[in-house]
């Protein structure tokens, strides 16, 4: 016993001296770079988009550093795994502002942008994460985050009122909400409410348990229900099984996905169960013909990974491709009138004015009263195995 | 040389701190605790006080698995009652009644501890009849409950994640350069707690919760109520817990349901049983092991992901994996945890060369 504890001694000495020396800048870059951190799901409950994400982000910094970065600064792109625990997004946020010193960060879930709005105003970091939640787009309460998407809540208006369009008498019609049980399912919640209340709309709210390898018995209640349309707000892994469990179960319905749940992803794991299915996706699918798609095509082809429609890739690659290149327009922005700061950033960032993220969103404008970047999307459905647009570019009615 | 620790008195026999070694000591980690603020930045301050939150916490859980042997799962969710009753005691409780203001933030965390004790206590009746595996089984369900409570009352607990205000402590706004001010506030409270700890031990009703760990029968013939020493041990435990709870949201600030899942009643246990079930110190000892292992391995990683780039994908599994390994590492080779390594390792140089 004496041994062993010999061993953990030295092991723990060994372990708080590399401690000791990570305190040293770490990271490696030249003084002149630019350092972003970034907060990803690679392992956690939401990972199944998290890691196209995380890589279309890492992808973009490459991209954007091999063609000569900002002004010759390069962007030094720090990226840690959170797997969706908020006390591992706390701890790696505060590493980030105070040891790494970061301008800028990109973040993931909602639960954890939340828990860290109020030390993002007081640390005056620009936060996109990639959580839409519309509570994110309140100035007065997160003044630093910037939403870049269109927001979950718009999303459920965007889809209810197509829905509301389908039926020439809104009174009667049976809506079904399939949600993550977790701030991120439930943020576009309070619009449907408020929808179903103005609209004679009825509703059934079911929450799918976190981590469920089975949700039939949510969706036989939801079969009671008898809906005319189901809308899920989850990721794509989970709302393929509800695909899947509702085939089985032989539930007859049409399902809407919000944004994360209506990917290649979906149509690769629920196979024939996917077709028909309506997503509201506020990003350009990987067929669109568009400049961004070209680049990333270019830069996949180059490192010899691919193409954007690859299984491992898709839609939310350009997502996390997208945010990163509003960022990156942010700093850039800063660094050509001076210093690159998280208060000269968000200056920039409020100052953009129906910027191109190279086709994959609408264009993006924020102000410093809003910081709801794209307003508008298309609404596509799975048709032979293909997300094919159905709709023009759709805004909510005011 | 000596070759043990002898008392010629009684006072001294029942003094905290035996030998002047452990003055000396306990000395320079206060000294070390009080010039630590100065030299840290935010991201080791902030490490600091997670760890001293969990030490609270795991002090509380290890007063209830390590000291009376009764195994609770529930350990998130009363963390999440504190949380959750301080938050409403200092504002959100008088807004839904139409009032303005609230309880000051102590008087708040205390009254948030008290109620903890209460809703343990409830959770703790099963305790009466269940034993071991099936009492597990009932402290799971608690958590279920009450995590299912707090995210289906939307008007009182803000449902997705709830926003306090700043902390106000004598006026002085705690959440400003918030990772300084509440180190003075934690850690003065993590050594009360551990000294409250340490001395309930050495009481009647300390001694009665070891009593019944250790054979509930025999404790019962030796005149010890079961009943009421469960139940107290239940409230005892909670109250420490609900006060990390409370601490810990009025550290953060905002706080959601998904802190207080199952998965951070594991990692508590997990620091028990790492640092040492049955033992205050190794409490405090388990909390900065599992705060400080992530943190560890993260920093390793970036040490080395200059020789292999491609370590950053590795990395989360490297972590899961440890966390793993670690306990059945601890669990096989001392089960008695860190405290025990610390007390070998001090054996090891005080018999030192003639140690068997």
């Amino acid at each position: 016993m004496q041994r062993l504890s010999r061993w953990i001694l030295i092991t723990m000495i060994v372990g708080v001296l590399a401690a000791c020396g990570a305190e040293t800048p770490a990271s490696g870059g030249a003084a002149g770079d630019i350092k972003v951190g970034a907060i990803f799901d690679l392992t956690g409950a939401t990972s199944d988009v998290g890691v196209p994400y995380a890589n279309g982000v890492k992808a973009y910094v490459e991209w954007i550093n091999g063609k000569g970065g900002i002004n010759g600064r390069k962007i030094d792109l720090i990226s840690q795994d959170y797997a969706y625990k908020v006390e591992n997004a706390e701890r790696l946020y505060s590493q980030y502002v105070s040891q790494d010193k970061v301008v800028a960060i990109i973040g993931w879930g909602t639960g954890d942008t939340e828990a860290l709005r109020q030390k993002i105003a007081t640390d005056k970091l620009p936060f996109m994460s990639a959580s839409l939640s519309e509570q994110l787009t309140n100035v007065a309460e997160a003044p630093y985050n910037f939403v870049v998407g269109v927001n979950y809540s718009d999303q459920m208006r965007i889809a209810l009122q197509y829905i509301l369009e389908q039926k020439s008498n809104a009174t009667g019609i049976k809506v079904a909400f399939l949600y993550n049980d977790s701030p991120f399912g439930k943020s576009p919640e309070s619009a449907l409410d408020t929808i179903a209340a103005a609209s004679g709309m009825e509703t059934l709210k079911v929450a799918m348990p976190r981590g469920a390898t089975d949700l039939t018995a949510q969706i036989q209640q939801v079969q009671a229900f008898a809906p005319d349309y189901v809308v899920v707000q989850n990721t794509a892994g989970p709302a393929s099984l509800a695909l899947k469990n509702a085939a089985t179960v032989g539930l007859k319905t049409q399902f809407v996905m919000l944004n994360f749940a209506a990917n290649e992803i979906l149509v690769n794991t629920a196979g024939p169960a996917a077709e028909g299915a309506i997503g509201i996706i506020p990003y350009a699918p990987p067929a669109a013909d568009v400049a961004a798609v070209k680049d990333i095509n270019e830069y996949l082809a180059g490192k010899g990974q691919g193409s954007i429609s690859d299984n491992d890739k898709g839609l939310v690659f350009s997502q996390g491709w997208a945010t990163m290149a509003v960022m990156t327009e942010g700093i850039k922005r800063a660094a050509a009138k001076g210093t690159v700061t998280g208060e000269t950033i968000r200056v920039e960032l409020e100052g953009l004015q129906n910027f191109d993220t190279g086709g994959i969103t609408a264009p993006i404008t924020f102000g410093a009263s809003d910081h709801q970047g794209a307003v508008a999307t298309k609404i596509y459905q799975v048709k032979g195995g293909t997300w094919t647009a159905i709709s023009d570019v759709v805004e909510v009615k005011k | 040389m000596q070759s043990g620790v002898f008392h010629t008195t009684y006072g001294k026999d029942m003094a905290l701190q035996q030998s002047s070694w452990q003055k000396w000591r306990l000395g320079l980690v206060l000294a070390a605790l009080l010039i630590f603020p100065f030299v840290a930045d935010n991201s080791q301050l902030y490490l600091a006080n997670t760890i001293a939150i969990a030490a609270i916490g795991a002090i509380g859980l290890n007063i209830l698995v390590g000291f009376t042997g009764q195994i609770s799962l529930g350990q998130g969710a009363f963390l999440g009652v504190g949380a959750y009753a301080s938050a409403l005691f200092t504002g959100r409780l008088f807004e839904l009644f139409g009032g303005t203001g609230g309880t000051p933030f102590l008087v708040s965390i205390l009254l948030a501890a008290l109620f903890t004790a209460l809703v343990g206590t409830l959770f703790g009746l099963p305790s009466l009849r269940l034993k071991g595996l099936y009492l597990a089984i009932a402290t799971l369900a608690a958590q279920q409950i009450i995590i299912w409570i707090i995210t289906h009352t939307p008007k009182l607990t803000g449902g997705e994640s709830f926003s306090l205000r700043p902390t106000l402590l004598f006026g002085l706004n705690m959440n400003q350069n918030g990772d300084f001010r509440f180190y003075w506030l934690l850690i003065p409270i993590a050594i009360l707690v551990t000294l409250a700890a340490t001395n309930l031990f050495r009481t009647r009703v300390g001694r009665s919760f070891v009593a019944v760990r250790d054979r509930d029968i025999a404790a019962e013939v030796m005149g010890i109520n079961l009943f009421r020493t469960k139940l107290l041990a239940f409230a005892v435990s909670s109250f420490f817990v609900g006060l990390a709870g409370a601490l810990l949201a009025h550290y953060r600030l905002v706080i959601s349901p998904d802190r207080f899942e199952i998965g951070t009643s594991i990692s508590f246990l997990a620091m028990i049983i790492i640092g040492g079930m049955g033992s205050i110190a190794g409490s405090i000892y388990g909390a900065a092991f599992i705060t400080l292992l992530p943190a560890l391995i993260e920093s390793l990683g970036r040490q080395v992901s200059n020789i292999y780039p491609n370590i950053d994908t590795m990395l989360p599994y490297i972590q899961q994996g440890a966390f793993g390994l670690v306990i059945i590492l601890f669990l096989i080779f001392e089960p008695e945890g860190l405290a025990k390594v610390w007390h070998n390792i001090k054996n090891y140089f005080n018999l030192w060369p003639f140690s068997y």
